[in-house]
């Protein structure tokens, strides 16, 4: 009836217990430890999750980054951000966090796997907050930002992200590769997607190597200060 | 507030909710015993299903759901 799963844990099974002695373990070990130690008593794996998800809570500088996002993304945003912090943390640790993951995409299947995957990869610590940076010193709306901000998430499969980070042999080669992709399966648009002076003059070279093609068209979005660039290839 | 060493396997679950007066509808939602109409909710106003249940603590906040975001809430409270 209860099992010692480790030093620290004992689980119970109440499969082969009368239900007399459902009820004493109830008043005897159930009520007591809920109501006046106040202890959360847990299903074995929930149990170890939830250790697993404290032990990687926000850090101090977690808890700057989800302040600085707080005010400026919808809630449900904000909130898969933080778990994907979490998330990020325990993988980070080596810890296994497909469950972890498959609850973000769960709960948001339209954008949760894949802000998940770009929080761990680093741009909500850069790219989406010099976003915000570079739009507020120019007519600035937080809807607009959001939406910015949602795109760009939503839209990642078919989405070239570049970044001096890359050389532009591989950012090139990374739209060819997409595109290719995308014909054969995608929705007919690839998005580039670059902040900072340079990565917009970057991206414009990029979209030169279409601009004689028949079949794609170009649309480009860029602001005044030309510090930020969304360039469509509709196909 | 702390996690509890003592955990209940997956297979406990009816026999705990059962203790507690719960029952199950027949889309498989925690209900109350005496009323199969009165879903169980969670803190957040979610009702629960059996399978997305991870357990119990005191007061009015007793119905926990398995996933990470409900599981984030609980960690941030505990000792």
């Amino acid at each position: 009836m209860i099992e010692v799963k480790d030093e620290n844990r004992l689980t119970l099974d109440l499969s082969k217990a009368s239900e007399e002695e459902k009820k004493k373990i109830k008043e005897n070990i159930l009520d007591p430890l809920i109501q006046r130690q106040e202890e959360v008593f847990l299903i074995d794996d929930s149990s170890q999750k939830t250790q697993k998800i404290k032990q990687n809570l926000p850090d101090d500088n977690d808890e700057s980054l989800l302040k600085f996002y707080k005010d400026k993304l919808k809630p449900e945003w904000y909130k898969a951000l933080e778990a994907s912090i979490i998330l990020r943390n325990a993988f980070k640790k080596g810890h296994d966090v497909t469950e972890l993951k498959r609850d973000i995409s769960r709960r948001y299947p339209l954008f949760g796997n894949n802000l998940c995957n770009l929080t761990t990869e680093g741009y909500f610590d850069t790219h989406f907050k010099q976003l915000y940076n570079d739009m507020i010193e120019e007519d600035f709306d937080i809807l607009v930002y959001q939406k910015k901000v949602e795109r760009i998430i939503t839209s990642l499969p078919y989405t070239v992200f570049v970044t001096r980070f890359k050389t532009y042999d591989q950012l090139s080669s990374e739209v060819v590769f997409k595109l290719e992709r995308l014909k054969r399966y995608g929705t007919g648009r690839l998005l580039l997607h670059g902040i900072g002076r340079e990565n917009v003059s970057t991206t414009l070279v990029l979209l030169d190597e279409y601009e004689a093609e028949k079949t794609i068209t170009i649309q480009k979005d860029i602001n005044l200060k030309e510090t930020i660039i969304t360039a469509t290839l509709i196909f | 507030m702390k996690l509890s060493k003592i955990t209940f396997s997956e297979s406990a679950r009816e026999d705990i909710l059962n203790l507690y007066g719960k029952s199950i509808d027949e889309e498989g939602f925690i209900v109350e015993k005496e009323n199969f109409s009165q879903r169980v909710l969670t803190p957040q106003g979610e009702e629960i299903r059996l399978e997305e249940w991870a357990g119990i603590r005191k007061g009015s906040e007793a119905f926990i759901k398995n996933d990470i975001f409900s599981l984030i809430e609980l960690a941030k409270k505990l000792d």
